[in-house]
C-alpha cells in the first residue's frame, strides 16, 4: 500500500529563510510515526505545507495520493490536526469547540467525546478564556481523537499536558494505532516520541537527516551512565560501545551505546554497584554528536520566522 | 490572606510597596497611548473652540445653531443650558459641547484603569508583579496616579487653550479645566470599582462603560430634559456635577466637590472590594456554558455567527439609540432658522426637513461602515491569533471560511442599518407627529446598505489580497465621511464626489427611489468580495 504522507524534496522559503531544504519525508499507513527535530527546524511548517495552509516553493508534498494544496477539503476530511499552539474562542465553552471542531471536520464519534472529556478530565462547561495551557491543549486533543479520522497529525500535543494526562495520551495513541490509523507525532523531546513511535523521522534545518525504525537508529541512542562501584571501575573504559569515560570524585561517567548496554551493565553489578543514574540522550546531544550542531542559535532564529 | 493583612497594616507601607516603579511601567507601556487619547481630546477641543465662532461668525446665526441644538429634546445631548441666559461664545462653547469633552475624558480614564488591572490579571501577568516585592493595593494605587497624571495634563492643556484664547477668559477656563480633571478622576474611582467584580477585563469594560457611563449619561440626559437647569434627578450623575459648575455663567466650584468625593469613596470601595478577592477571581465567580454545542453551531456561518452576534446585537442598539436622538431634532429643521452652512449641507432651504433626512441616511451609513471594517478585522485577528488554523485543517475550504464571514458581516450591516434608519424615523416622526416617516426613513436607510456593503468587500479584497493592509480599509470611511458631509462646502469635483461609495444611492426621502444605481453599487461590492476571496484562495495561512 503506498503512503500516507509522502514528501519530495519539497521545499519552503519566508523571505530569506528556508524554512524546508528539500524535505524527504515517508509515512506508511497504520504507523505511528516520530516527527522529532529541535524547536524551529521546520516541523510545523511542514504539517501547514500538509494542511495546504502554506503551499511549498519547490518538489512534492503528496496526502493519501492528493495534492494538500489543491484537493485540501476532500482531504481535511480524513484528517484530525492539533496544533502546537492552541488558540480557543474565548465565548465558546471547551465542549462547544470540541463539538464545533469536529462537525465542521464531518466526523464526531459522540460517544468516544464523552469518553475521552473523561479520561482527560476536562471540564467542558468553561469558556475558553478560562483554561490554562494545557486545558486548551486538552480541548483540541480531544476534538482531534473523537474523530474518526484515518490520519492524525499531531504537532507537539503534549507540551502543556502534566504527567498523567501523558499517560493518557500515549495510551488513546495505542488504541489509535490498534484501529489501524495513522499518526504523525511531532516532538522536540526524544523521549516522548521513542515510546510510541514505530518509526522516526528526525528533521534538521529543513531537512529530514535520519529515518527508520527505532531499531535502525539504535546507533544514536546512546545512554549517559553515572555509577559509584565497590571497587574501581576503570575496566569499564576499555568494553566496546563505551565512550567518554571520566571518573570525577569516586564515581564514574560513561556513554554506552544501546546495543552494549547488556553487557556493560552486567559488567558493572560484578564490581558492586553502590548508586547508579542512566539518562537517555537529548535530541540535542544527538545533533551535536552527529551532525556537530552548534545548538540553539540558528534554530531558534527559524522557529520565530516560521510561526 | 490574613497574614498578609497583618504585616502589611504593621508596616504601613507594605501594601503599597512598589507602587512607584508600577507607575513607570505603566507609563512606559502607554507610551503611545496615552499620549494619543491626550492629544486626540485636546484637538477635539481645540477644533469645538476655534470651529464655532468661525462657522456661526455673527450673533444671529449663534442663536440660529442654539435654537436647533436646544430644540426639542436637543438638551439630552448638551446637558443643562444655563448658556441661554447670556448667550455668547464664552458661555456656549463650553454649556453645549463640554458634556462631549467630559464624555471621552471618562471613558478614556475608566479604559486606563481597566487596561492596567483587570487585565493584567486575566492574562496572568499581575501574578508575575505581585510574587515580586509589591504590596497587594500597589496595583490599583499606581493605575489610579496614572489616571491622575494623565487627567492632570488634559485639563492643563484644556486649561493653556482656552485662556490663550481671547474669547474665554480665565476663571471660567480655569473652573471648565478643572470639571475635565474631577470627571476623569469620577470615573476611574467607578472603573476601580468595576473591575473587581468579574474575572474577566472585557465584561469589566462593558460594565464600566455601559452600565457606569452609559448610566450616568442617561440619568444627566433624562434628568435634564425635564428643564434647563436640569433636575433633581440630573444630580444623580456624576456627568451632570462639572457641568452644573456652569463655567463662565455662574462660575460655582462646589459641584466639583461632589466628583471629588465621588472619586474618594468609589476608589475606597474598589480597595475594600479588592482586599476580600484573591489575585485572578471575581467577586462573582465564573458562570458555566454549555457542555455541548447547540445544533447550529456546526457549519462555518454558524460559527461566524456566532462569533458576531453579540458585536451586531450592541451596534444595532447603539445606532438605534443614536438614530432616535438624531432624528429628534427634525423640528429644528425649519428652513431659515438655521446657519446657512449647515443649510448648504442638508441641501438646501426647500424642503430641509427630507434634506435633513435624507442626508442622516448618508451620515448614519458612514457610521456603520466603521462595523464593516471591524467585522473584517474581527476576521484577519482570527487568523493571526490562530483559531483560522484549526478550522481550515478541518473540511472547511478558504472560500466558505471567509465568505461566512463576509456573508455575516453583510447581515450585520443590514441589522444595524434597519436598526439606525427605525430610530431616525421613530424620532423624527414623534418630533414632527408624523407617523408616516418611520417607515420612509427605515426605507432611505436601508437604500444606503449596499454603500456600505463596498466598504465590507473592499475590507474583503485587503485581507485577501494584502492581509497585513487590511486597516488601510478606514481610509475609505474616512473619505466617505469626509465627503458626505463637506463635500457640498468644498465644491469636489464631480469624480472626487462619486469615488466615494456613499455618494450614489437616491436621496431618499429628498429623491425617490432607484434601482439603476443602487444596484450597481451592489455589484461592485459583490465584485470587491469576490476578488479577496479568489485572492485569499491563493495566499498562505497567517504567513508573517
Amino acid at each position: 500500500m503506498s503512503s500516507v504522507i509522502e514528501t519530495v524534496g519539497l521545499e519552503k522559503s519566508f523571505g530569506k529563510v528556508r524554512a524546508l531544504d528539500g524535505l524527504d519525508l515517508s509515512v506508511a499507513p497504520g504507523e505511528v510515526h516520530g516527527f522529532l527535530g529541535p524547536n524551529g527546524a521546520g516541523k510545523t511548517t511542514t504539517i501547514r505545507v500538509l494542511l495546504g495552509l502554506l503551499r511549498g516553493d519547490a518538489g512534492q508534498a503528496r496526502l493519501f495520493g492528493g495534492d494538500p494544496w489543491e484537493d485540501a477539503v476532500s482531504l481535511h476530511r480524513r484528517i484530525a490536526y492539533v496544533p502546537g499552539d492552541v488558540e480557543l474562542w474565548p465565548n465558546l465553552t471547551g465542549g462547544e469547540t470540541i463539538d464545533l471542531l469536529g462537525r465542521l471536520r464531518g466526523t464526531l464519534n459522540a460517544s468516544r467525546r464523552d469518553t475521552l472529556i473523561d479520561r482527560f478530565d476536562l471540564d467542558p462547561t468553561r469558556k475558553g478564556r478560562t483554561y490554562s495551557k494545557g486545558n486548551r491543549q486538552k480541548v483540541a486533543l480531544i476534538s482531534a481523537l473523537a474523530s474518526d479520522a484515518e490520519l492524525l497529525l499531531l504537532d507537539e500535543p503534549t507540551a502543556g499536558l502534566d504527567p498523567l494526562m501523558e499517560a493518557v495520551f500515549q495510551e488513546v495513541i495505542r488504541e489509535m494505532k490498534a484501529e489501524g490509523r495513522t499518526v504523525l507525532l511531532s516532538s522536540h523531546i526524544l523521549a516522548q516520541v521513542e515510546v510510541l513511535a514505530d518509526r522516526i523521522s528526525i528533521i534538521r534545518l529543513g531537512k529530514v537527516v535520519e529515518s527508520g525504525t527505532l531499531r535502525d537508529l539504535r546507533h544514536l541512542t546512546r545512554t549517559t551512565f553515572t555509577v559509584e562501584t565497590a571497587q574501581p571501575a576503570d575496566g569499564i573504559a576499555q568494553m566496546p560501545g563505551v565512550f567518554n569515560f571520566e571518573p570525577t570524585d569516586g564515581q564514574v561517567r560513561f556513554d554506552v551505546d544501546g546495543e552494549h548496554i547488556d553487557v556493560v551493565v552486567r559488567e558493572l553489578s560484578a564490581l558492586g554497584v553502590q548508586a547508579i543514574t542512566s539518562r537517555p540522550p537529548t535530541l540535542e546531544q544527538l545533533l551535536l554528536r552527529h551532525y556537530g550542531d552548534e545548538i540553539g542559535a540558528p534554530g531558534e532564529e527559524r522557529a520565530e520566522v516560521a510561526r | 490572606m490574613t497574614t498578609a493583612t497583618t504585616s502589611a497594616s504593621a508596616t504601613g507601607r507594605g501594601t503599597l510597596a512598589g507602587t512607584g516603579t508600577l507607575v513607570r511601567l505603566m507609563l512606559r507601556r502607554d507610551r503611545v497611548k496615552l499620549p494619543a487619547w491626550i492629544l486626540g481630546i485636546s484637538v477635539f477641543w481645540l477644533y469645538y473652540t476655534r470651529l464655532v465662532p468661525q462657522a456661526y461668525p455673527t450673533p444671529e446665526d449663534l442663536e440660529s445653531i442654539v435654537s436647533m441644538m436646544t430644540a426639542g429634546s436637543g438638551s439630552i445631548w448638551t446637558g443643562p443650558t444655563y448658556f441661554l441666559e447670556n448667550m455668547t461664545y464664552e458661555t456656549f462653547i463650553p454649556g453645549a459641547y463640554g458634556g462631549y469633552q467630559f464624555l471621552i475624558i471618562a471613558l478614556m480614564s475608566i479604559l486606563l484603569v481597566i487596561r492596567h488591572t483587570r487585565v493584567e490579571e486575566q492574562t496572568g501577568r499581575a501574578e508575575l508583579v505581585r510574587a515580586s516585592v509589591v504590596g497587594r493595593h500597589a496595583p490599583l494605587t499606581a493605575a489610579l496616579i496614572t489616571a491622575l497624571f494623565a487627567n492632570v495634563i488634559v485639563a492643563v492643556l484644556v486649561a493653556l487653550m482656552m485662556i490663550a484664547d481671547p474669547v474665554f477668559g480665565t476663571a471660567g477656563s480655569l473652573l471648565f479645566a478643572a470639571g475635565c480633571l474631577v470627571t476623569g478622576l469620577a470615573f476611574a474611582g467607578l472603573a476601580s470599582v468595576f473591575v473587581q467584580i468579574t474575572e474577566y477585563s472585557r465584561t469589566a469594560t462593558s460594565l464600566a462603560a455601559g452600565a457606569g457611563l452609559g448610566g450616568a449619561f442617561m440619568i444627566r440626559a433624562f434628568g435634564d430634559l425635564g428643564g434647563d437647569h436640569g433636575t433633581t434627578l440630573s444630580w444623580f450623575s456624576p456627568l451632570a456635577w462639572p457641568q452644573q459648575a456652569a463655567p463662565f455663567v455662574l462660575d460655582r466650584w462646589w459641584p466639583l466637590a461632589l466628583s471629588l468625593g465621588f472619586a474618594a469613596v468609589t476608589a475606597a470601595l474598589g480597595y475594600v472590594l479588592s482586599s476580600r478577592r484573591d489575585v485572578g477571581a471575581g467577586l462573582v465567580a465564573a458562570r458555566a456554558g454549555r457542555a455541548r454545542a447547540t445544533r447550529w453551531l456546526g457549519t462555518p456561518i454558524g460559527l461566524a455567527w456566532r462569533l458576531e452576534r453579540k458585536a451586531i446585537l450592541w451596534w444595532a442598539i447603539g445606532m438605534g439609540l443614536l438614530g432616535m436622538g438624531m432624528g429628534a431634532f427634525s423640528n429644528a429643521a425649519v428652513p431659515g432658522e438655521m446657519p446657512e452652512a449647515l443649510e448648504q449641507v442638508l441641501g438646501g432651504t426647500e424642503n430641509i426637513l427630507a434634506g435633513y433626512l435624507s442626508y442622516m441616511g448618508v451620515f448614519i451609513a458612514t457610521i456603520v461602515a466603521v462595523y464593516a471594517v471591524l467585522a473584517v478585522q474581527g476576521v484577519r485577528a482570527e487568523e493571526t491569533v490562530g483559531r483560522g488554523e484549526p478550522v481550515l485543517a478541518t473540511a472547511v475550504s478558504r472560500w466558505s471560511w471567509l465568505g461566512s464571514n463576509l456573508v455575516v458581516g453583510a447581515i450585520g450591516v443590514a441589522i444595524t442599518m434597519a436598526a439606525a434608519g427605525a430610530g431616525v424615523g421613530l424620532g423624527a416622526a414623534a418630533a414632527m407627529g408624523d407617523n408616516s416617516l418611520v417607515w420612509e426613513v427605515t426605507l432611505a436607510h436601508l437604500n444606503h446598505v449596499p454603500a456600505v456593503l463596498v466598504v465590507l468587500g473592499f475590507a474583503g479584497l485587503l485581507f485577501g489580497l494584502v492581509p497585513k493592509a487590511t486597516s488601510a480599509a478606514w481610509a475609505l470611511v474616512g473619505y466617505g465621511f469626509l465627503v458626505g458631509t463637506f463635500g457640498g462646502l468644498m465644491s469636489l469635483p464631480d469624480a472626487a464626489i462619486k469615488a466615494s461609495p456613499f455618494e450614489h444611492a437616491a436621496r431618499m426621502p429628498i429623491e425617490s427611489f432607484e434601482l439603476a444605481p443602487v444596484a450597481a453599487v451592489g455589484a461592485v461590492a459583490l465584485a470587491l468580495a469576490v476578488a479577496g476571496l479568489v485572492g485569499f484562495r491563493r495566499r498562505g495561512i497567517n504567513v508573517t
